[in-house]
């Protein structure tokens, strides 16, 4: 092979890796492929915390490091909250949230896709807290503690590949809905 | 038994791929030759490029000053063209790399720590490009962003699910777009102590291709960065399914399977992948019968001269003092192979003047049996030449007896040979000896030619003898895949041999007598 035909296939050769490398690096892909439109539901609630506490027995605490005898433990949890979703009247959702972390003494967090055609839909969505604390209950509610019942009952429009979210809105303790429209 | 076949496929993949790229580009400049440091000058050009993309990024406003980078035709286009590519490119490069150390059986015993800290560095890269492209905040990076959250969701170990940052309840903040410019930042800096664990049991590593590769390289992507420059994708939106657009398939070939399957399936896949990769040292290590021995010392015959310790490619060899220096009257120091690090090259064998040194059965000592038992079954001729031919390259040639006529000599490795087997294949009356070894880069051994051609013409220890006739000897490089390059070696020098003087047989040569001493080890045969 002359010099020259070498020269050429070197170019040819390393133009055609680098338009290789070229159309690897933007392939064309969708990532959601026949979805419509989706309801997202996502929020974060503070719940209603319950608590077991017990004094301590002076021998447990004589047991204990001086500096770690505390005479009251509390041991306690978030209170569960029922998610009911209904799409065009149907039942869509119906599940039970727990507070997150082993013990569910974390907040509650709601995160659910729902895929719907596009166009309108009418959605109802109901958050209601499971159980009441007992009255005899210590119990870690403040102010900021979510209500024990939010609901919402709209109609949404939603364009093709259009995402709506409803969150929860803190200020206003009620449920709102989110298209992006505002931003 | 799969795997086998698998490499053996690979083995020859790469072979066909090597013989053309070095009919093209000559060995020298063969880029797969050099991809490992191919990588690191890909690494310098994304820091340099990088610094410069480092100032004009906004984490308050990632979308658009990408935007507004792009727009600088005259400098930012191509600075962020060329940090786009240079990444790519790196993928390619490291993948080459791994490849060609897996399938040449060098992925295990003392090279166990080069392939571990490789895993890692590529690791480290692809977590350098998510979190790069995480920072351009385009659909590309939503995507990553999110299908990285849904996985990473599944750990009990954050107090809120990740995911929830993405779902537009409130504008990301500025300490995300932060976060992911701090790490894309910070984990180049600790590369280069990866760097230095990946090459650490290297002696000499060559850390940087030939300079011309180097500067076609970045001319290559400068070039593919202006006339093909990198386009802006559509923004990020919450509020929008990721419609279809252009991604980037080195660093997000996995994002179609994690959608496709549950969080804890891609974390099942992507553990018994990568525990799988951590493994190959030890799934590719021969069995303890098949391991090649380690090299030895035979201190009646080291005379401290440190060329094994110097020739050593892996640094498995170290001078110490001699216990009995003094009473013997022999050198105070004496070479020592440290078995842990020795792979079993071979190189020290062809390094020791007076065969001290070497693996079992392939010492100078054994090949000097070797040779004698060749000479005697072959008897080559005035007008012979005998091709020296490397095991690991050289077209393949040395499973065969016999190559267009002449006899074939094989040996492991172009740089353990001894240069008294050619001396003694001449003075037993061959006319030429033809030695092919693989191309320096290609060495499975790392340094064998570089060492057999200073050995051979520039009278590096153990040098070939001054008398022995330097136009009968002729050392060529051919990889794997290159039978033709050998063929047309041969017909050269078979005609350059037959233009000399008619070579004679010595009659003074003692093969017999010589191998017989070195065998029974009485006395060195040089």
């Amino acid at each position: 092979m002359s010099p020259a035909v070498r020269g050429i296939f070197g170019v040819v050769g390393g133009a055609a890796v680098l338009a290789l490398l070229r159309m690897a690096s933007f392939v064309p892909y969708t990532a959601e492929r026949d979805v419509g439109a989706i309801v997202r539901l996502a929020w974060r609630a503070r719940g209603e915390r319950v608590q077991d506490c017990r004094r301590r027995t002076p021998d447990e605490l004589a047991k204990l490091p001086a500096h770690m005898r505390q005479e009251e433990v509390c041991e306690g949890r978030i209170l569960p909250y029922r998610l009911v979703v209904e799409m065009d009247g149907a039942a869509a959702v119906n599940q039970l949230i727990h507070g997150a972390g082993a013990r569910e003494d974390r907040p509650l967090y709601v995160f659910q896709d729902l895929v719907v055609s596009p166009g309108t839909h009418r959605i109802g969505v109901s958050f209601t807290r499971e159980g009441a604390p007992p009255a005899d209950s210590a119990t870690g509610a403040g102010a900021l503690t979510t209500p024990a019942r939010l609901t919402l009952d709209t109609v949404l429009a939603l364009g093709p590949r259009r995402i709506v979210l409803v969150t929860y809105d803190e200020e206003r303790e009620q449920l709102v809905v989110h298209d992006g429209s505002a931003r | 038994m799969l795997l086998e076949s698998v490499k053996r496929g690979a083995r020859r993949g790469l072979a066909w791929t090597d013989a053309a790229l070095n009919r093209v580009y000559g060995w020298r400049y063969n880029p797969l030759y050099h991809s490992g440091a191919v990588v690191l000058v890909l690494f310098l050009v994304l820091l340099v490029t990088g610094v410069y993309l480092l100032f004009v990024y906004h984490i308050s406003a990632p979308y658009d000053s990408i935007v507004q980078i792009t727009r600088q035709a005259w400098l930012g286009r191509w600075m962020r063209g060329v940090h786009r590519y240079a990444s790519d490119a790196a993928v390619i490069a490291a993948a080459f790399h791994a490849l060609r150390m897996l399938v040449q059986g060098r992925s295990w015993g003392p090279r166990t720590l080069a392939w571990i800290s490789g895993l890692i560095l590529l690791g480290c890269v692809f977590i350098c490009g998510w979190t790069g492209f995480v920072m351009v905040w385009d659909v590309q990076g939503q995507v990553l962003a999110q299908t990285g959250a849904r996985i990473f969701d599944l750990l009990p170990i954050f107090g809120e699910p990740i995911s929830r940052a993405f779902t537009g309840e409130r504008a990301l903040p500025g300490a995300f777009f932060f976060l992911n410019l701090f790490a894309h930042v910070a984990l180049p800096i600790g590369l280069f102590i990866l760097v230095w664990v990946h090459v650490s049991r290297l002696a000499r590593p060559g850390l940087f291709p030939p300079r011309r590769l180097t500067w076609w390289l970045s001319g290559a992507l400068l070039a593919l960065a202006v006339f093909w420059p990198v386009a802006v994708t559509p923004p990020a939106d919450a509020f929008m399914l990721p419609g279809r657009a252009a991604y980037d398939w080195f660093y997000v070939f996995w994002v179609p399977l994690a959608r496709a399957v549950s969080p804890g399936a891609m974390w099942g896949i992507s553990l018994a992948a990568g525990a799988v990769a951590l493994a190959i040292p030890w799934i590719t290590r021969p069995r303890l019968a098949r391991r090649p021995p380690a090299s030895v010392v035979d201190e009646r015959f080291c005379t401290g001269c440190e060329q094994c310790y110097l020739d050593c490619p892996y640094e498995a060899i170290a001078m110490v003092d001699r216990p009995d220096a003094s009473e013997t009257g022999k050198s105070a120091l004496v070479a020592r192979v440290d078995p842990a690090l020795c792979v079993s090259c071979g190189l020290c064998a062809g390094s020791c003047a007076p065969m001290g040194v070497g693996p079992a059965g392939r010492t100078g000592r054994a090949q000097l049996t070797v040779v004698r038992d060749f000479i005697a079954a072959q008897r080559p001729e005035a007008r012979d030449v005998v091709l020296v031919v490397c095991d690991r390259g050289a077209g393949g040639v040395a499973g065969a007896t016999e190559f267009e006529g002449a006899r074939v000599y094989p040996v492991s490795c172009g740089g353990n040979l001894h240069t008294s087997v050619v001396e003694f294949l001449l003075r037993a009356g061959a006319g030429g000896v033809l030695i092919v070894s693989c191309p320096p880069r290609d060495c499975w051994n790392r340094e064998g030619p570089k060492w057999l051609e200073e050995r051979l013409f520039h009278e590096r220890e153990a040098e070939l003898r001054e008398r022995v006739d330097r136009r009968r000897v002729r050392l060529v490089h051919a990889s794997a895949g290159e039978r033709a390059l050998v063929r047309g070696a041969l017909a050269a020098f078979r005609a350059d041999v037959a233009a000399l003087e008619t070579a004679t047989a010595e009659s003074d040569i003692d093969l017999e007598r010589l191998c017989e001493l070195a065998e029974a080890g009485t006395e060195a045969p040089r």
